[in-house]
């Protein structure tokens, strides 16, 4: 292995670890500005936005960088050093993955195929408090203590297509 | 409750992330980022429109049962999805009651965490405190002009809100207490010998048959409806 080798080597290395450390970086900052317990305002709130779009495609970006980096680097490199290549490409795999999850929907459980029944089949008690709409002769009620669970539910009454939300 | 069509189309929403404890929604039609409170898209394509309010009761369920056995049409109810009947939490407001409030607007009166009765008619908007309007009911104000009563139903529960006109008259409204001994008739008198009941509609007296323009509230935390209505101002008579 000459110099040039060697020089042009640490510097496949330096890009392979930044491009790896980069995806990361989008992963932990879309899930910082992200969340939930924290008061946002018009301009941050419009910037995680573009974070969350444009994330997606530039951790792809990123991951083709660590793909072609690994297979150059992989065959000339010690076990330790595979050890690192293998690293950059979990992480970098790790974060496009994640970057494209909602991971609001896995804490929240949204309703994939809602079900009714009439009131006389409904276990609910008396005091049970409903959110309520009539839409021509329709009418629904939808439990708030299930409702304060899934938060929304995309219904059809009376052929208003109407987003139950709370 | 919301109409989910948007300049001519049909959307389907799911949930994308919290800002200020209130819920971003997505459509998956478009992608576009919308706030649940205000039912306003503040990102992508649809960025600018404004779903449409569907008018909604919050109703204890034997009122609504009573109410909807009346109608021609069916009435259903939401049933538990498979799954996670053990995950519905009867003690959800206190758990959220924990939760850090991310603002905090202090000086009208009020704890961030106050649930309150939020009406907008003509401009304005006002914070009704939920306690005053069960210790009060009928609460009787007027908003940009308009004459409004909250009512308190049978159940102590139940709430609605009415437009305090009818007829082109301005009327008032007063809690009136029938016993015939066995069970007590909830209903509502007014100035013109009128008697009205929860649904708003008058069961005796010149305005029989007639129903009171139902108005739409937002039940919400102080801080949250102070948030998205910074001009807000707050009941304390």
């Amino acid at each position: 292995m000459n110099r040039v080798d060697t020089s042009e080597n640490r510097g496949l290395w330096l890009l392979l670890g930044l491009l790896a450390m980069f995806s990361l970086g989008l992963f932990m900052s879309l899930a910082f500005v992200m969340r939930p317990f924290h008061h946002r305002s018009q301009r941050p709130q419009g910037l995680a936005m573009a974070l969350k779009r444009t994330a997606p495609a530039l951790t792809v970006a990123a991951l083709v960088g660590v793909l072609a980096l690994s297979v150059r680097l992989w065959r000339r490199s010690s076990r330790l050093a595979r050890t690192g290549i293998v690293m950059a490409l979990v992480l970098s795999v790790a974060s496009a993955v994640m970057v494209r999850q909602n991971y609001f929907e896995w804490m929240f459980h949204p309703i994939a195929a809602a079900g009714f029944v009439s009131a006389a089949d409904a276990h609910l008690g008396d005091k049970e408090m409903v959110m309520a709409v009539r839409i021509g002769r329709e009418t629904r009620a939808y439990p708030i203590v299930q409702m304060a669970y899934h938060h929304i539910l995309n219904d059809t009454v009376g052929e208003v297509p109407i987003a139950v939300t709370y | 409750m919301w109409k989910r069509t948007a300049r001519g189309r049909e959307l389907h929403f799911y949930l994308a992330g919290i800002n200020n404890q209130n819920f971003l929604m997505r459509d998956r039609e478009t992608g576009s980022w919308w706030q649940q409170v205000t039912g306003r898209a503040i990102a992508g394509e649809l960025a600018g429109s404004a779903l449409e309010l569907m008018p909604n009761d919050e109703l204890a369920f034997a009122l609504w049962k009573s109410e909807s056995s009346n109608e021609h049409g069916h009435g259903l109810v939401l049933a538990p999805v498979a799954g996670h009947e053990k995950d519905y939490d009867k003690e959800w407001e206190k758990e959220v009651a924990k939760y850090p409030v991310p603002l905090t607007f202090p000086g009208q009166g009020l704890q961030d965490r106050d649930v309150i009765l939020g009406v907008k008619l003509g401009g304005q908007a006002r914070a009704f405190p939920l306690a005053k309007v069960r210790g009060q009911s009928p609460v009787e104000d007027k908003i940009a002009g308009v004459p409004v009563a909250l009512v308190t139903g049978p159940d102590g529960e139940s709430m609605r809100v009415f437009r305090l006109q009818w007829n082109g008259m301005n009327i008032e409204l007063y809690r009136d207490e029938q016993s015939d001994g066995h069970s007590r008739e909830w209903r509502l008198l007014d100035s013109q010998g009128n008697t009205w009941n929860f649904a708003g509609c008058a069961t005796n007296g010149p305005a029989s048959g007639q129903c009171l323009e139902k108005i739409n509230f937002l039940k919400d935390y102080w801080f949250d409806w102070k948030n998205y209505n910074p001009q807000t101002t707050v009941y304390n008579h």
